[in-house]
């Protein structure tokens, strides 16, 4: 019988002691995926837009809080909440205004327009942050300074943060669903918007709320992912890739399924870079992730039409 | 609730949204006014601007005189594109015009440089050279650094007459008659990085870079340096802009494994997110050295890396590495970007290091043409470059009329010193024991 711990070896691949370390980079990346596919999942459930512009307000949002805190006298928790702040507000007036226009469309032409603002993002990110030449940014969060050891294995602070924040954000989500008068209409809307509304739910005030709890969302993601990953807004704005692929795993219902779809995505995409064969194919891990789930899915006839919350 | 009270309600809230946005974009205004306190900061260095004016006074012939005469009009291609932004290149040449422009010119004449970019296509490419040759009627091409360009547009200027000063990424820039160029390019210049730290003995190397095209004959240079000094090598590509650093750097770092080098050929962007993922996860001091080619040959990457990096990180320099130098050109080149170069972001580096350089031979070329400053005779001048010496090489720089061009193969080696970079090795040849390096001295006469 061959140990399990040998089988890499005997396939060429590095040695389990070598994948540890990208383990630890995949779970802390997986984390952040998990934060935003949950605000993703979400808005879609309580408003019916899946919003791609996810990873741009965060990027802009942590642009702003790097030049609050290189430019001016601004202490950096402040800058941090300027990040979250703006990235909430940013969200909630393109619900209020767009969400609201576009309420009666496909959602289809919903996702698309949230492309649109993801564009403006990156034109006024160019114009106000510009990346000619040499330069360029970086977030350094005090928990990089600081970690622990696991065996050989060096675990940064901010890589557990990056991870704790996705499980914490995914189990508070899932109780404000739960116990909430808010989240219950917001599981109420995920069911059947119209029926909810004649009910006397303020749907405008739900969906409202989903817009800046979104965009709260993405101000967090885009201020640890400017850290773990970097401060480049076309970088973190196709981050987002990663989070829609989580989500269409969980089908843009389940926040729990989102959560593991999320974590998958980071480790494989991490585990994959040292072998040598697949490491210039790692990018494609979401896309592969995502299309084999729903074939998977949709080969066992268990694709949900309506009816299952969040 | 009314419908009334719900648009009121509404506009309340949008009102509220507003506010609360300004406030934010004020903070972030911050940024804005750290734009206006650029400017209110260039006007504090415009009152010390008597001192930079009279040092920059020496780029033209007459100081302080602007030149009145027709346009020469030059024209630059450069790469920007997500991960890979050479316009500092094309911008530090233009400070260096605007400066000769302020102080008399070339022969009485300003140079008016045309900066065009392109993202790596290579239909925009072509287009390009087609607008600056038919719509802005260009005499010369000087300024150029682009992924592709050369391998595209080559043909076409050599069916023109255009003899192109660039700073080459392209085998084409540095294998074909009609272009010559002030820096070694990725491949001459990872040559250099090699074989710095072949110097010291390390048992394997990981040499990693952009997975851009042309990989393969950049790879080819380290490679057979390695090759000749009996050293594993093993050649990674990364797509860019890089979204999972910490994995990169462990896996460079695994390959290598203690004993061995990293070498690193990215823009400094790329490579910064590379080695700082590399000090979060203190991984510095799990090879025996780091390396990196020419573009990360700037201050900001020292700065932001600190000093952990110290004597551990070696970067090939294929111009003069300008903190510890302090000679007239070095001084004019500094006062220059000071005063010009407000758009080159980067500055203190390579890139405007190599703009700079770029506009000298230019104008220097351009000094000499007696009669009209048309195409042929804008480009015979340049041609005709010879032992030109530019203060920032380490060689003299000629064009010639040769098959091939590595006018510069010759460099430094430099290393980060508490936040800047000092010479480690002074000028050393580039090893013949790349090939190309080798044609290219036998056509030259080396």
């Amino acid at each position: 019988m061959i140990h399990p711990l040998l089988v890499p070896g005997i396939l060429g691949l590095p040695s389990w002691l070598d994948f540890q370390p990208f383990l630890v980079t995949g779970l802390a990346l997986g984390g952040v995926y998990a934060l935003s596919g949950v605000g993703m999942v979400v808005l879609y459930r309580a408003t019916g837009v899946l919003n791609l512009s996810f990873g741009a307000v965060g990027a802009m949002g942590a642009l702003i809080a790097w030049s609050l805190t290189n430019h001016s006298t601004v202490p950096q928790g402040v800058a941090w909440l300027a990040c979250i702040l703006f990235s909430a507000v940013v969200t909630l007036a393109y619900g209020m205004v767009f969400g609201a226009a576009l309420a009666k469309r496909d959602p289809l032409v919903k996702a698309a327009a949230t492309l649109g603002l993801t564009l403006v993002l990156l034109g006024v990110m160019d114009l106000l942050w510009t990346t000619s030449g040499g330069a360029s940014r970086s977030i350094t969060l005090p928990s990089d300074n600081s970690g622990f050891m696991i065996g050989q294995i060096q675990v940064v602070w901010t890589q557990v943060i990056g991870l704790a924040v996705g499980i914490v954000m995914t189990i508070v989500t899932a109780l404000f669903l739960r116990y909430t008068k808010l989240g219950t209409a917001m599981r109420a809307m995920a069911n059947d918007r119209e029926i909810t509304a004649t009910l006397g739910v303020p749907v405008r005030r739900v969906e409202a709320a989903a817009w800046f709890g979104c965009g709260v969302l993405s101000g967090i993601a885009g201020l640890l992912l400017a850290d773990l990953v970097a401060l480049d807004a076309t970088t973190l704005t196709f981050l987002v890739i990663s989070s829609v692929a989580a989500a269409l795993i969980a089908r843009l219902r389940s926040i729990w399924i989102t959560f593991v779809a999320a974590i998958v995505i980071g480790i494989v995409d991490s585990m994959i870079t040292p072998i040598q064969s697949l490491t210039n194919y790692r990018d494609m891990t979401p896309f592969v992730l995502a299309a084999a789930a729903l074939l998977l899915f949709s080969r066992r006839g268990s694709v949900p039409l309506s009816g299952e919350g969040l | 609730m009314s419908n009334h009270q719900q648009l009121s309600r509404i506009r309340v809230s949008l009102a509220l949204v507003a506010a609360v946005g300004m406030t934010v974009l004020a903070g972030c205004g911050s940024s804005s006014s750290s734009s206006s306190s650029t400017s209110t900061a260039s006007s504090a260095s415009s009152t010390s601007s008597s001192a930079v004016a009279s040092s920059t006074s020496s780029c033209g012939p007459k100081p302080g005189q602007a030149a009145t005469g027709t346009p020469i009009p030059l024209g630059a291609i450069n790469t920007k594109e997500p991960g890979t932004d050479f316009t500092d290149i094309e911008n530090m040449e233009g400070a260096y015009f605007a400066c000769v422009n302020a102080n008399g010119g070339v022969n009485g004449h300003p140079i008016k440089l045309f900066k065009l970019t392109e993202a790596t296509q290579p239909a925009q490419n072509a287009a390009d050279a087609k607008e600056l040759v038919q719509t802005d009627h260009v005499v010369g091409i000087s300024g150029s650094s682009s992924i592709i360009e050369c391998a595209i547009n080559s043909s076409y200027w050599q069916k023109l007459g255009y003899y192109v000063i660039a700073a080459g990424i392209a085998p084409e820039c540095y294998a074909t008659p009609n272009y010559a160029d002030v820096n070694m390019g990725p491949r001459y210049s990872s040559d250099g990085a090699v074989q710095y730290v072949l110097s010291l003995k390390p048992s394997k190397i990981v040499f990693d870079q952009s997975n851009v095209p042309g990989t393969g004959y950049i790879a080819a240079g380290p490679a057979a340096l390695a090759s000749a000094a009996h050293v594993p090598i093993t050649q990674l590509t990364e797509n860019v802009p890089i979204s999972d650093a910490d994995a990169v750097a462990l896996k460079e770092v695994d390959d290598a494994g203690p004993d061995g080098a990293v070498v690193l050929n990215f823009t400094p962007p790329e490579a910064l997110v590379i080695l700082q993922a590399a000090q979060k996860l203190g991984l510095e001091d799990r090879v025996k050295a780091w390396a990196c080619s020419t573009p990360c040959d700037t201050d900001f990457l020292s700065t932001t890396l600190g000093p952990k990096w110290n004597d551990k990180f070696f970067v090939n320099a294929e111009l003069t590495p300008p903190d510890p130098t302090n000679t007239p050109t070095m001084n004019l080149y500094k006062a220059i970007l000071k005063q010009y170069g407000s758009d080159v972001s980067g500055g203190i580096g390579s890139f405007s290091e190599m703009g700079f350089t770029m506009g000298e031979i230019a104008v220097h070329a351009l000094d000499g043409i007696k009669g009209a400053y048309t195409m042929k005779a804008v480009n015979q001048a340049f041609v005709n470059v010879k032992d030109f010496n530019t203060g920032m090489l380490c060689e003299p720089w000629t064009y010639g009329h040769y098959p091939l061009h590595i006018a510069n193969n010759v460099d430094y080696t430099v290393t980060p010193d508490n936040g800047k970079m000092v010479i480690k090795q002074g000028c050393t040849a580039i090893s013949s024991v790349d090939p190309q390096i080798a044609a290219y001295r036998k056509a030259a006469g080396g």
